[in-house]
C-alpha cells in the first residue's frame, strides 16, 4: 500500500513538472528547434575533403567525436574499463577452474542448443558488422564488443562454462586477446607520430588525418573501402578488447560458489 | 490529424514514465531476482527512447549491455548470494 502510495507521488510530481516545463514555464522551449553550433561544427567537420585542419573524413559523425574530436577522453575510458576488470580478476586471484572432459551432457535441452548454436554465430556476425563499419554507420568499437559478449554468454548458460572453455575461451587466452586490444590501441594512437619520425616531419600524438603543419596521417581508403585514418584501427582492437573482457568476467563468475570457497579455505589454511 | 512528431513524442513520454515506475519497484523490491528483472525492464525502455531521440549509438550498446549483460552478471552474483534482501 505505501509503495502504491509513493509510485502516485512520484508518477504526480513527473507528470506535473514535465507539463510545466512543455508549456514554458522555465522561458525556453523544449525540444530545441535549431541545431546547436558545437553540434552543426561536428556535422560540418566529421566529413569535409575541404577542410584539412579539423576533417575525420568518416561520415559518421559520433564515431568522428569519439575516436577523433575526443579521442584521448575515449582512450582513458577504455583504460578505465581495463582496470574494472583487472578489479575482478583480482578478487579471483589463484582460483582454477576445474576442468572437466564430459560435457555434452551439461547445460540445457537439445533444442535450446540448437537454437544458441545459430543464434550465437549470427550475433558474432552482426557484432562485426556493428565494430568494422563503426566509422560508416552508428556503432563502433565498445558497441560491437558488448554485442559480441553476448554470443560467449548465451553459450556459457546454455551449454556450460567447461564447452566454452573446451572451445579454446580459456581465461588466459581471453586476457591476453584483450591485452592486445588494448596494445593495438595504444599502438594505433602513435601510429602518426611514428609515420612521422620516419618521414622526418612534424606529427601529433592521436593524429588521424594530416593537418596544415603535420603534413602525415593514416589513409583514408584501402582500396576502394573508406576506413577513415585510424578510426578503423580503433574500432577493430576496441571490439577485442570489451567482448574478451566481458567473457572473462563471465568465466570467473561461471566458476561454481563451492569450488570457490574450498579453494579459498585451502590457501587459508596453508597460512 | 495529430502530427506524427507529436505521437513520437508522446510514446517517448510514456516509456519515460513507465521506465521511472520500473526504477522505483526495483529499489523497492524485496525479492532480487524480481528487483534485476524491473531493471532490465527499465534498461530496455530506455533503449526505445534512445531509438526514438534519434541517438542509434547509444541504442546499439544498451540493448547488449542492459538487456543481455548486466541482468546476466547481476543474476550470477545474487545466485552466488542471497535472493532475498533482509
Amino acid at each position: 500500500m505505501r509503495r502504491l502510495l509513493g509510485l502516485l507521488v512520484i508518477v504526480l510530481f513527473i507528470t506535473l513538472f514535465a507539463l510545466v516545463i512543455a508549456s514554458g514555464g522555465f522561458g525556453y522551449e523544449v525540444p530545441p528547434s535549431r541545431v546547436r553550433e558545437l553540434a552543426r561544427q561536428f556535422l560540418v567537420y566529421a566529413y569535409n575533403p575541404f577542410n584539412t585542419t579539423f576533417t575525420v573524413k568518416s561520415p559518421e559523425a559520433v564515431t568522428s567525436i569519439v575516436w577523433d574530436f575526443r579521442g584521448l577522453d575515449t582512450l582513458f575510458e577504455t583504460l578505465v574499463f581495463y582496470l574494472a576488470i583487472i578489479g575482478a580478476l583480482s578478487l579471483y586471484r589463484g582460483i582454477e577452474s576445474g576442468k572437466r572432459a564430459e560435457v555434452i551432457s551439461l547445460g540445457l535441452s537439445p533444442i535450446v542448443k540448437t537454437v544458441t548454436k545459430l543464434t550465437a554465430g549470427i550475433i558474432i556476425t552482426v557484432a562485426a558488422s556493428i565494430a568494422l563499419h563503426g566509422h560508416l554507420t552508428p556503432g563502433g568499437g565498445f558497441q560491437g564488443g558488448a554485442t559480441a559478449a553476448v554470443a560467449p554468454l548465451l553459450i556459457l548458460i546454455v551449454f556450460s562454462k567447461y564447452f566454452l572453455e573446451n572451445l579454446g575461451l580459456r581465461k588466459n587466452v581471453l586476457l591476453a586477446l584483450r591485452s592486445i586490444g588494448l596494445l593495438g590501441i595504444g599502438v594505433t594512437a602513435f601510429s602518426a607520430l611514428i609515420i612521422g619520425l620516419a618521414a622526418g616531419s612534424p606529427a601529433y600524438v592521436f593524429q588521424n588525418q594530416p593537418k596544415p603543419d603535420a603534413p602525415v596521417g593514416l589513409p583514408v581508403h584501402i582500396g576502394d573501402s573508406l576506413i577513415s585514418g585510424t578510426l578503423w584501427f580503433f574500432n577493430f582492437f576496441e571490439m577485442f578488447a570489451v567482448a574478451a573482457g566481458f567473457t572473462v568476467i563471465f568465466l570467473l563468475l561461471g566458476i561454481p560458489e563451492g569450488e570457490v570457497l574450498k579453494q579459498l579455505r585451502e590457501e587459508v589454511g596453508e597460512h | 490529424m495529430v502530427e506524427a512528431s507529436l505521437i513520437v513524442l508522446g510514446v517517448m513520454a510514456l516509456f519515460a514514465l513507465s521506465s521511472t515506475i520500473a526504477t522505483y519497484l526495483a529499489i523497492t523490491e524485496r525479492n532480487l531476482v524480481k528487483a534485476v528483472l524491473y531493471s532490465a525492464i527499465q534498461s530496455t525502455l530506455y533503449a526505445l527512447i534512445y531509438y526514438l531521440l534519434m541517438a542509434p549509438d547509444i541504442v546499439l550498446v544498451y540493448v547488449p549491455v542492459s538487456v543481455g549483460l548486466y541482468p546476466a552478471i547481476v543474476l550470477m552474483l545474487i545466485k552466488k548470494t542471497e535472493k532475498e534482501e533482509s
